[in-house]
């Protein structure tokens, strides 16, 4: 089975934010909550480089290990997905994951969480796939259309990769030699190889 | 009484030595089935700690409708080729052809084409195989380290790309916090539990003489009994939203999330009530807790715990009594201090301080539970009399002589004798 990923070529992001706005628009994610974000290193220094981040779908992913309610799962591409019906806003994930990448917002008394929304790979939750009340919790199911996540199809530059990881890998490499330089697949190792020394 | 005759020195020690005291039988074999239960529940956790179940494994499939009566389940080879096939869209033109939507095999358009089930055996099999990287890719992927800089989007934590730390967090939750909690709590509870059946309950030695002294007054009952049920209740939430994976999960996942929606609301009512508790303790208290040469003695003879006929001199309180104290007003505070932060996300401190306020207060609370635990037993089933002191303010004269001795002489020399 394919094993979905991310990358982003730091050499090629040109910091647009089209990524955060396209997936905030696609999902109709709500105010102060983004899925996807840019951040920007050495801002107007030599070296700047930007780079787009959202949920990574990590192997042996923290926050499925830590969410108390069983809230999160992972599915057999590497996608973690969450269910909102059983999330009590605890913010374990959140302090789990290596990315920042759950969202809470900021509903309730006490100035404590609301429910947990994070980056789903645009592949919705588990409700039935495609339907109305999933688009309403989760946003568009497009891998459920055999499509890849939104941020990715619509980058510009193609700095921003998705897909399966082999795949997206290799175009990468491709491009690293055919250029000449690349500083790396960020985030890879927290990611998806946490045990390699 | 049989048994306490064995142990019994000959002749005795004490003039006030009157009769045998009670050896209680039915509490030492309610003791030692506690104590057979705990450490079957003990050895199941210890299996826990080393079974190596907390990876993440994937539950849940993709796959398209089966095509034949053949087949059972979803089939995963088409939604496999689909996205592969739809990531090379985004591959170099020189590499992949000019136009390359022509030459796809599968068209995709605006319908649901894949379904999603629940794996009936989920098995770690994937999570390894992803865990390392295929040949020549180690030399493309970045190394980890915290990654910084600064974002135009206006959200907590926004400027953050990579924080490692917080892969160390989920051990420290996942297995110091609560799988060793948990080690704690049963632990400490089996040592309990053990020394019910061994030893078997505190009696008053020589007997209840039938007179009573006033050892806490109203208001101290209320504030401890105040204290005590939110400590229950805050104990109780905390441990559905800890432990809840564990013990309430096996009921179903929605009644898994409606008990943690009330243990989330719940905790952070009964928290009031605690922290006024824990104030008006440390206010009422503190001045009979300071430590003293009494605490060496006391605490040198073990409290006089293993032998009936030994009472190491105390004032109101004991150095155990003062230990509890201690745990409770640090402890207590502790938690009443981090919980406070974790009520107001963001507002003190950033995502790594509120990552450490969380680790801290799961760790102090499992502690607190055991010691508690402790705390409940010594002043119930684990001593003759102990109860009433905090039930209705009065304790029997015997009592007060071999446990607080100093204490007794000390009201007793401002009121006069108690008739």
């Amino acid at each position: 089975m394919a094993r979905v990923k991310f990358l982003c070529d730091t050499d090629r992001c040109i910091e647009c934010n089209a990524c955060s706005t396209s997936c905030k628009n696609e999902h109709e994610v709500p105010w102060g909550m983004v899925r996807r974000r840019v951040v920007t290193i050495n801002d107007g220094q030599p070296g700047e480089k930007s780079i787009a981040i959202s949920c990574m779908h990590c192997t042996d992913a923290p926050c499925v290990a830590v969410c108390p309610t069983s809230t999160l799962y992972q599915t057999d591409i590497g996608v973690v997905l969450h269910d909102k019906d059983n999330c009590i806003g605890c913010g374990y994930c959140f302090y789990a994951c290596p990315f920042g990448a759950p969202q809470f917002p900021r509903a309730t008394l006490f100035g404590s969480r609301g429910i947990m929304d994070k980056c789903t790979y645009c592949a919705g939750g588990p409700e039935e796939n495609g339907s109305e009340a999933e688009f309403k919790k989760y946003g568009r199911n497009r891998i459920a259309e055999g499509k890849l996540p939104i941020c990715a199809e619509v980058c510009s530059t193609r700095a921003l990769l998705a897909g399966d990881g082999e795949v997206i890998g290799e175009i990468y490499r491709e491009r690293v030699l055919s250029r000449g330089f690349g500083s790396g697949a960020w985030g890879w190792k927290t990611a998806y190889y946490p045990e390699e020394a | 009484m049989t048994m306490m005759n064995a142990n019994d020195p000959v002749g005795g020690t004490g003039s006030s030595h009157h009769k045998n005291p009670p050896s209680f039988p039915g509490y030492r074999i309610f003791g030692a089935i506690a104590a057979l239960i705990l450490l079957v529940l003990l050895a199941i956790q210890f299996f826990e700690l080393f079974d190596n179940d907390n990876q993440t494994i994937p539950e849940v499939r993709w796959g398209t409708p089966p095509i034949s009566d053949v087949q059972t389940g979803l089939s995963g080879v088409q939604t496999d080729e689909i996205l592969r096939e739809r990531a090379t869209l985004q591959a170099e033109r020189q590499i992949y052809g000019p136009s390359p939507e022509n030459d796809r095999t599968f068209q995709v358009g605006s319908e649901t084409q894949f379904l999603t089930e629940e794996i009936e055996d989920p098995s770690p099999f994937l999570t390894r195989s992803w865990a390392s990287p295929p040949d020549g890719e180690t030399a493309m992927v970045r190394g980890t380290d915290r990654v910084e800089g600064v974002s135009s989007l206006p959200y907590v934590g926004a400027e953050v790309f990579e924080r490692p730390f917080a892969r160390d967090w989920r051990l420290g939750m996942a297995d110091i916090a609560t799988h060793l909690g948990a080690l704690a709590i049963l632990g400490f509870a089996f040592l309990l539990a053990a020394v019910l059946a061994l030893r078997g309950r505190v009696p008053i030695v020589a007997g209840k003489s039938g007179s009573k002294v006033k050892r806490f007054g109203w208001f101290e009952r209320m504030t401890h009994w105040m204290t005590s049920v939110s400590f229950l209740a805050l104990a109780l939430t905390g441990i559905v939203i800890a432990y809840g994976d564990s013990l309430i999960l096996p009921f179903g996942d929605d009644f898994l999330g409606q008990a943690g929606w009330l243990a989330t609301w719940g905790h952070m009512m009964f928290f009031p009530p605690f922290a006024l508790g824990i104030l008006l303790m440390f206010v009422m208290w503190v001045k009979h807790n300071l430590p003293s040469k009494l605490d060496v003695t006391w605490l040198k003879q073990g409290g006089g715990m293993f032998s009936d006929e030994l009472h190491p001199s105390a004032r109101k309180f004991n150095a155990g009594q003062k230990l509890i104290f201690w745990s409770v007003i640090l402890g207590g505070g502790l938690l009443v201090l981090t919980g406070i932060g974790l009520m107001f996300p963001f507002f003190w401190t950033g995502i790594d301080g509120m990552a450490w306020t969380m680790l801290i207060h799961a760790i102090i609370a499992v502690l607190m539970i055991a010691v508690i635990l402790g705390h409940i037993y010594i002043g119930s089933i684990g001593m003759q009399g102990a109860f009433w002191a905090m039930w209705n303010g009065d304790v029997d004269r015997n009592w007060a002589a071999e446990h607080h001795d100093l204490w007794l002489n000390e009201i007793d020399s401002k009121k006069g004798p108690a008739e």
